[in-house]
């Protein structure tokens, strides 16, 4: 709350000594989290937190953008197709440094006030996330310019990537919030986020982007943590650091179990 | 209440975990068998990965056969040496099937193996159950009509008995080929890692029908080779594969164990005949679903799958 309070003081600073109409006012932004970290523990359904923050210099037409996007992970993303009657997973196309986590809030629909190019640029929106597909793509010249990315799968790889978008989305992994960024006076802004039970564990890159006139003039990084904790960190780390020794003991778990079952009930 | 899971990533309900053990443990307790083959389908509907589904699967039916084992070791009704040479199938049907489980994993045919296997296996033995036990129903109810009893077939001598390597099983009285004892073990060792279940639907009456074995050290000796079978594949699955969850296991290890001694105590109170035409209809209404899931239209024409090992943290 302190800090809510100082940003506020902090913009309301950067007002007062606003100058007079006709000079260019420079811009910046502030921001910060109402979490830094999200730990999973054995409760663990999902977080929410806040992005909050003040834009100096902001103008009645400027839109912002909040960006979050999780840590990256290789993706093989296959299409079911029916062989003798049964659908079977075929088609496999291997998507590398796929978002785990990606999650887009702007004042209001990208398109509105947004050119295309910028969007695309910086990898905002649905429509313009990242989603590469290496070993099917290589460099062209196109249109008398090079280094054109393209894909050898042609049309069908728009089938691809919105299957990785709507399998998100469905998780709760890609949200997409046109006006989700509340501007509150003064150049304050803030917005939801919201983490789904699946969330993956590690960095994550929260980046708020003013536009101005179709493109982002500024734009300002903040990071965010997740990871496991407590109990569920231990059996993890255990788990896979010294996994012999952990099926071990879930074995001599099972057994005593099995066998104090058979004791108690033999008893009654 | 919502529990997290550490391996699986993903949270579940507390009490609906529970519950599932308790009444599968309930089922599996009055009719015998592990319970596997109804658990491992349910955990992978509730949204559990597959690949965990199976391997802490496995984990729950080390207890519920522990229990079962230690009360046939007291009563001496296993075949000891019949048990071993089964393990011995086993420990190489368990290694296969844990390395091959890998492989479809990596090649994203995991899922659709592991519902083959069981649309395959429950269709085939819930059908034969089925026939056997309306066969035995309708035999009684002609017996209490006309009070004839139908002659037993006399036993052919057939390729079982032409096999070579043949050993003496003294507790069993046989004297049989080494072949179909190995190659049951390994089949069950198999089935134990592919689909999460300790295979005594398959090894008892293969043991009954193939091997010959006298039914009262059948269950004994089934029990002591799934105990040892699926104790090796959760200790390989975790070490090889890390997908044994120990928050889930505990769950279903302790509803599964009490739902096993309510259910054994409500399975005495029903006639063998009853209980087995049930268990098939039950059997076979799981093969119904999963081969119902298999050719119809998927929700999504796309599957998505994590290529890189669990995220680093």
């Amino acid at each position: 709350m302190m800090r809510v309070l100082a940003l506020t003081a902090m913009a309301l600073a950067g007002t007062a000594h606003a100058a007079p109409e006709d000079e260019i006012q420079p811009v910046g932004i502030v921001a910060a989290l109402t979490q830094e970290v999200v730990e999973i523990r054995s409760n663990f359904t999902g977080a929410d937190f806040l992005v909050y923050g003040a834009v100096t210099g902001l103008e009645e037409e400027d839109d912002i953008v909040v960006v979050v996007r999780g840590p990256q992970e290789d993706l093989r993303v296959m299409r079911k197709i029916r062989t003798l009657g049964i659908w079977m997973n075929r088609a496999p196309i291997a998507f590398e440094d796929i978002y785990g986590y990606y999650a887009v809030a702007s004042t209001q629909a990208l398109s509105q006030f947004a050119t295309f190019s910028s969007l695309r640029r910086e990898g905002i929106g649905m429509e313009h996330i990242r989603l590469s597909a290496p070993d099917h793509e290589r460099e062209e010249t196109r249109f008398g310019v090079d280094g054109v990315v393209v894909t050898e799968l042609g049309a069908e790889i728009v089938d691809y990537r919105r299957a990785v978008v709507r399998n998100r989305a469905r998780e709760g992994l890609y949200v997409e919030s046109p006006g989700g960024v509340e501007i509150l006076d003064g150049g304050l802004f803030r917005a939801g986020v919201r983490l789904p039970p699946v969330t993956p564990v590690g960095e994550y890159a929260l980046d708020i982007y003013l536009f101005r006139d179709g493109v982002p003039i500024a734009s300002r990084r903040t990071t965010l943590q997740v990871r496991k904790a407590g109990f569920e960190q231990a059996i993890y780390d255990f788990a896979h650091e010294r996994a012999p020794l952990y099926g071990m003991i879930a074995v001599i778990i099972a057994l005593i179990a099995g066998w104090s079952a058979a004791e108690i009930f033999r008893r009654r | 209440m919502d529990i997290y899971l550490p391996i699986a990533e993903v949270s579940v309900n507390l009490f609906l975990i529970l519950g599932l053990g308790l009444a599968v443990g309930f089922l599996s307790g009055m009719f015998g068998v592990g319970g596997g083959f109804l658990m491992t389908p349910i955990l992978i509907f509730i949204g559990i990965p597959p690949a965990v589904a199976v391997a802490t699967q496995t984990n729950q039916i080390v207890a519920s056969s522990a229990s079962g084992a230690i009360a046939h070791f007291r009563r001496k009704s296993l075949d000891l040496k019949m048990g071993l040479y089964l393990l011995a199938g086993g420990v190489v049907g368990s290694v296969g099937g844990v390395w091959l489980f890998s492989f479809l994993q990596a090649t994203g045919q995991i899922n659709l193996v592991i519902s083959l296997c069981y649309v395959g296996f429950l269709g085939i033995i819930g059908g034969l159950m089925l026939v056997e036990s309306a066969t035995a129903l309708w035999r009684r109810y002609r017996l209490g009509k006309t009070g004839i009893t139908p002659r037993p077939r006399r036993r052919r001598r057939g390729i079982m008995d032409a096999l070579p390597f043949k050993v003496r099983f003294p507790v069993s009285g046989l004297y049989i080929s080494l072949i179909p004892v190995i190659g049951i073990g390994a089949l069950v060792g198999l089935l134990a890692a592919l689909m999460g279940v300790g295979g005594g639907f398959v090894m008892v009456p293969a043991m009954i029908y193939i091997l010959r074995m006298p039914t009262s050290v059948v269950i004994g000796t089934s029990l002591f080779q799934i105990l040892f079978v699926t104790a090796l594949t959760t200790f390989l699955q975790a070490s090889q594969n890390q997908t044994v969850d120990l928050v889930l296991a505990a769950l279903l290890i302790v509803g599964g164990v009490i739902g096993a001694q309510f259910g054994a105590r409500a399975g005495q109170r029903i006639r063998a005949e009853e209980l087995r035409a049930a268990l098939a209809l039950m059997v076979l209404a799981v093969c119904l679903k999963l081969a119902f899931d298999l050719v119809s239209d998927p929700a999504d024409m796309f599957e998505l799958m994590e290529t890189t090992g669990g995220a680093a943290s």
